[in-house]
This record gives structure tokens, C-alpha cells and sequence, in this order.
């Protein structure tokens, strides 16, 4: 419990870090309608490409000193040496960079989209999807930055994008199913199990990886 | 090593005949197809390129486990050999694949699960190689790679599935294990023919280049010094 | 009685190149182990393996320690955009009862509301050292610790730690310039 209270405070006061990211998805969703000067309906249509690359985007940002900071200053080798399990701790920075950057992006991509398909169904159904999306892409770019922790964070992402695609291709189907009403509940499903396997895995990783830099 | 050189000219020689002549029987004398006409013939170099980069890198995938859990070190020299060999056989298959389809579907390339699927296999391969290279410390270098390579190995389902799951531009695969092929015999023996023959020079580069990479990184022993 | 440290022939090589080979050394608890060596010998390399960071070491490792190991490297491991009372409550020093003590002693009992960015660098190894004032370990494996520090917060720090071998925990430290400490000898780069 300490280890997520104290990862709460460090993020929290640390404001560039959570706020940045978040200002900087709301730039991004606010100047897509001022680049496309089409009628309404086309808006709807390619809104939801530039919301899953604005998300994919700002999770690269928000996620590219991580662990970073903490290598850099030591506090990672403290960690390794205390009696704190590694995993544990990687879980609960990665959940407290959720709360504070992924909760939010959600909550303000799902705004975003009443406002510019003007649909709440829409809205309300992709809450869920946002939610579970940046969490997963939090995980994955964490796994590039670790893997990249002394060589810049550009290689880590770069290695680690690919592995998100398929992902984006699976989104793209989820779009097309809300608005079908086909098959919703089943593409949740995919995307919490994917997530539910990821949760515990990557974590795992991460602190072999950690331990490996660290040596 | 010096039983593996004399192997060496056997295997590469063999495997070359073989292909060029699965690839000469493939070109000149089987019959045209109903549907695309002589235009398929790119098969004999598209369906071998694809599968050979698939298999490497379930090979990656085995040895880094290896080098992982038993820390064997050869291991991983393999890896680090067959990523070079991996990318230029999956850019092998993208190309060709292109080209087969300017005939076949009017355009060469189409935003398709498998296709997409499969770049995405040829930039695992370059992030692989320049993760390998960034690192100076040859110890933790080889540990990422390792783990890079099992990390993407769900690409591997993603691409042979993907044609089942999603219903795609591109068609499915013509030979299985368990049904009939759905290919015509008189083509199917050149195929095999150039499916083996490929496999065996790519078998002959991945032994050269893992003579290589040993060579490289055991330099400063004794027996190397013998060797060379 | 047996010893709290003891290595047997620890070799380390980095890219196959041998960094140091062959040292063995017993540390007891109450004693304290002074590593020194030329620059590049291995000494941040060795308190790293005795601390259990680095594994790819060859030779025997045996720690026998009660409670965990205090360490203490180049890095203060601080945050610089907190508070120097938030940093001491991330290391969960805020309420030991001898904070203020040692706060006083260092001149920095007025400065907790201070950011830690504004502080210099002697006075922000003071506040990384007192991860080691308020320490509950009984081995420490401190590296270069006088780094920075004013000749009276060095002489402190000596009369700190050779309070603490009275009461028994064992110490590792590294230190390029000869500190008043009761200690054995290690030198890496013979």
C-alpha cells in the first residue's frame, strides 16, 4: 500500500508529468475540426482514426521517462535493493500513470466524442474501450521505455510500436461494431482479456529487464 | 567448426541446384493457371520467402527461450545471426507479394490483416537487429534481445491466423496438414521443390552467419586465435 | 561466530574482459572493510555484487545479515522537484526520532520546506546520508560517501559510523581519501 501512496505523491506533484500529457491530448482533439473542413458526417466518420492516434501519441509521451527519472537518480537501485517486490512496484506505477493520465484522456476522449458525432450512444460505448485502450498502451510503451532505459526512449518505442498495431486494427472493428450494435460485448471481452494477461506479464518483465539494467 | 566448414559447400550447392530446378520446372513447364494465368508463377518465390521468414523467427523464438532459461550462449549467437537473414527474407515476400498483385488485384498493396501483419514481422526484425547494436555491454544486449524476440512472438499467431479470422483480400493457404491440397499437383511439386530449396540456402547463410557472430564475439580465446 | 560477508574468490569480467579476479574477504559484524583502488579498479562494481545487483559475478557470495543491507552509491536516489520533508517521507525517515538531531548537526533543520533543487550538492548528499544516519540494517555498503561533505559533517560522519561498529553492523565503504574509521584494507588493484 505505501509503495502506491508514495508512486501517488511523487506523480501528483510531479504536474508537467500528468497535466502535460492530458493538455496535449486536448490540443490535438481540438485541432482536428480545424484541419478538416468537411460537412458533419465525414467528421464522424474519421474522428475515431484521430482519437486512437492522438491516444497512441500522448501515451508515448506520457510514458517516455517512467523509469527513467528514477534509474537516473538512483531510486531504482534502491528499490532493488529493499525488500519490495519489483513487479509489485512496476504494477503500481504503471496503475498510478493510468489514474492520473489515462483515466482522464478516457473520460475526455469520450466528450470529445459526443461532441463531434453528436451521438451519446457512441459516447457512452466507448468509454469502456478508452479505458481498457490506454491502459494497455501504458503497459506496452513502459515495456519499450524499460527495455530502452540508457539509450533514449525513441528506440523503446520505436521496437515497441509494432506491437500495437494489430491492436489498432482490432479498434478500427470495435468502432464498426457499436455502430452496427454487433458483437460489442464480445470485442470488451477480447480487449479485458488481453488486457488481464498483459497486467500480469508485462510487470513481470519489466522488473527482469529493470534488474538487468541495473547490473 | 572446421566439421561445419566442410559441410558448408555441400549444403549451399545442393540446396541451389534444388531451387533452380523447382524454380526453372515451376517457370517453363507447368500449365498457366485458370484464373490468373502465368502471372502466379511468383509463387514459387512468394509462398517460400513467407514461410521461411515465419519459421525463422519461431527459431528466434525457441533459442532465445534456450538462452533464457539455460543460459546457453550459443544460443543466442543464433538469434543475433538469423535477425539479418529474417528481415531480408520477409522484405523478400513483401516485394513479391506486391508484384503479385498488380495482376492478380489491380494494386500492390492493400491495408490487410496478414500483409500488414507481415511488415509489421519485417520492422520486428530491424528493431531487433538495432536494439542488439545500441547496447555496448554484450551481456545485457543479448538478455533484451532475447526478450524482445518472445515479447513478439504473438505477431506469429496474428499472421498465420489472420487469414481464418478476419475474411481477407488474401487468399488462404493452399497446403494444410490435415485437407487436401487445394492446389493442383503438376504445381504443387515445383512448389515443394522451391520451398525446400529455399529452406536449404537460407540454412547455408544462417551457418555462415552464426560462423560469424561467433567468431566475433569470442575473439579474445584461445581457440579462435588457432582458427583464423 | 560467523561472518555477517563472505566472499570466496569473486572474479568479475565485463564483455569478456576480467575487471578484478580472485578476491576474498570475511566481514564480521562490528568490523568494517575500507575497498580501495586505482580509478576503473571495480570498487562501485564490487559493493554493487555485495549488495545483490549484479549476479554475473563467478566465485562464492555468502551474506548472513538479519535485517537488509543499507546502501548508500553515486546517486542520492532523491527527487528534486519534492519538498526536503517529502524526500524523507519517500525514504520513511519522517518521524525517527533522532531526524532532528542530525538535522541540526547539518544546519538543515530550517530548510524542509525547501525544494530539493535549491539546495547545493554537499547539502544534498547530507539529506541522501541520512538514509544512512536513520538506517535499520546491519550491514551498510556506502560508496565514496564523503563526496562533497565539509571537513566537520566528514569528521561527524566518522564519529557516526564508528558508533555504529560499537553496536555491532557490519561495514563496506570505498573512499578515495583516508577517513578515520577502524578498518581492514582491500585493495582491488593489486
Amino acid at each position: 500500500m505505501n509503495v502506491i501512496k508514495y508512486e501517488l505523491l511523487k506523480l501528483r506533484s510531479k504536474s508537467r508529468g500528468w497535466l502535460g500529457p492530458i493538455l496535449v491530448f486536448i490540443l490535438i482533439m481540438v485541432a482536428f475540426p480545424l484541419t478538416v473542413e468537411i460537412s458533419n458526417k465525414d467528421l464522424g466518420q474519421s474522428f475515431f482514426s484521430v482519437l486512437w492516434i492522438a491516444m497512441l501519441l500522448v501515451m508515448m509521451l506520457a510514458t517516455e521517462d517512467i523509469f527513467l527519472e528514477d534509474y537516473n537518480d538512483g531510486s531504482l537501485e534502491q528499490f532493488a535493493i529493499s525488500n519490495i517486490n519489483m513487479s509489485y512496484l512496476v504494477a503500481a506505477k504503471i496503475f498510478i500513470y493510468w489514474l492520473l493520465i489515462g483515466v482522464p484522456i478516457s473520460i475526455l476522449g469520450s466528450l470529445f466524442c459526443l461532441g463531434i458525432t453528436n451521438s451519446t450512444h457512441l459516447a457512452i460505448h466507448i468509454l469502456p474501450i478508452l479505458l481498457v485502450t490506454s491502459y494497455i498502451f501504458i503497459n506496452v510503451f513502459s515495456f519499450g521505455n524499460a527495455l530502452s532505459l540508457t539509450k533514449g526512449s525513441v528506440l523503446g518505442t520505436l521496437v515497441t510500436l509494432p506491437l500495437l498495431l494489430p491492436l489498432l486494427i482490432v479498434l478500427g472493428k470495435v468502432v464498426i461494431s457499436i455502430n452496427l450494435n454487433l458483437n460489442y460485448l464480445g470485442f470488451v471481452g477480447l480487449l479485458l482479456g488481453v488486457l488481464s494477461i498483459i497486467i500480469f506479464i508485462i510487470p513481470l518483465i519489466i522488473s527482469y529487464i529493470i534488474r538487468a539494467h541495473l547490473e | 567448426m572446421y566439421q561445419v566448414d566442410r559441410a558448408y559447400p555441400y549444403i549451399l550447392y545442393i540446396s541451389m541446384a534444388l531451387y533452380v530446378v523447382s524454380i526453372v520446372w515451376g517457370l517453363f513447364l507447368t500449365p498457366e493457371d485458370f484464373v490468373q494465368g502465368n502471372s502466379y508463377r511468383i509463387i514459387y518465390l512468394h509462398v517460400p520467402a513467407s514461410f521461411i521468414s515465419q519459421s525463422l523467427y519461431m527459431a528466434m523464438a525457441i533459442a532465445s527461450a534456450i538462452f533464457l532459461i539455460w543460459k546457453v550462449k550459443l544460443s543466442v549467437y543464433l538469434v543475433r545471426s538469423i535477425a539479418p537473414i529474417g528481415a531480408v527474407t520477409t522484405f523478400i515476400a513483401l516485394i513479391s507479394g506486391s508484384i503479385w498483385g498488380i495482376p492478380t488485384w489491380g494494386t500492390w498493396w492493400v491495408w490487410d490483416a496478414r500483409i500488414v501483419s507481415t511488415l509489421i514481422l519485417f520492422i520486428m526484425y530491424l528493431g531487433l537487429i538495432s536494439l542488439h547494436d545500441s547496447f555496448s555491454n554484450h551481456e545485457k544486449a543479448d538478455k533484451f534481445l532475447s526478450i524482445l524476440v518472445l515479447v513478439g512472438s504473438v505477431n506469429i499467431p496474428i499472421i498465420k491466423m489472420s487469414v481464418e479470422w478476419w475474411s481477407t483480400l488474401h487468399q488462404p493457404a493452399s497446403i494444410t496438414i490435415s485437407s487436401k491440397p487445394a492446389i493442383d499437383l503438376v504445381m504443387l511439386y515445383p512448389l515443394f521443390g522451391s520451398i525446400i530449396g529455399f529452406t536449404g540456402i537460407v540454412i547455408s547463410l544462417v551457418i555462415l552467419s552464426s560462423k560469424l557472430q561467433i567468431l566475433k564475439r569470442e575473439r579474445n580465446k584461445l581457440w579462435v586465435k588457432d582458427y583464423v | 561466530m560467523y561472518p555477517k560477508v563472505k566472499a570466496t574468490n569473486l572474479s568479475y569480467k565485463i564483455n569478456e574482459k576480467k575487471l578484478f579476479q580472485n578476491i576474498s574477504f570475511e566481514l564480521f559484524s562490528g568490523s568494517a572493510i575500507h575497498i580501495q583502488g586505482d580509478n576503473g579498479s571495480g570498487k562501485t562494481t564490487l559493493l554493487k555484487i555485495i549488495c545483490g545487483l549484479t549476479r554475473q559475478v563467478k566465485g562464492n557470495l555468502e551474506l548472513k545479515l538479519d535485517k537488509k543491507v543499507c546502501f548508500l552509491g553515486h546517486k542520492n536516489a532523491l527527487k528534486q522537484y519534492l519538498t526536503v520533508e517529502e524526500n524523507l517521507s519517500l525514504l520513511g525517515v519522517n518521524d525517527h526520532p533522532d531526524l532532528s538531531k542530525h538535522l541540526i548537526q547539518f544546519g538543515l533543520n530550517k530548510s524542509l520546506d525547501i525544494n530539493l533543487s535549491s539546495l547545493s550538492f554537499g547539502q544534498q548528499k547530507k539529506i541522501a546520508l541520512l538514509r544512512v544516519f536513520l538506517n535499520d540494517s546491519d550491514l551498510l555498503v556506502l560508496d565514496e560517501p564523503c563526496v562533497g561533505l565539509d571537513q566537520q559533517s566528514q569528521e561527524y560522519l566518522c564519529t557516526f559510523i564508528n558508533n555504529e561498529l560499537t553496536l555491532g553492523k557490519s561495514i563496506l565503504f570505498s573512499s578515495h581519501i583516508s577517513l578515520d574509521i577502524n578498518s581492514e584494507a582491500l585493495n582491488l588493484s593489486s
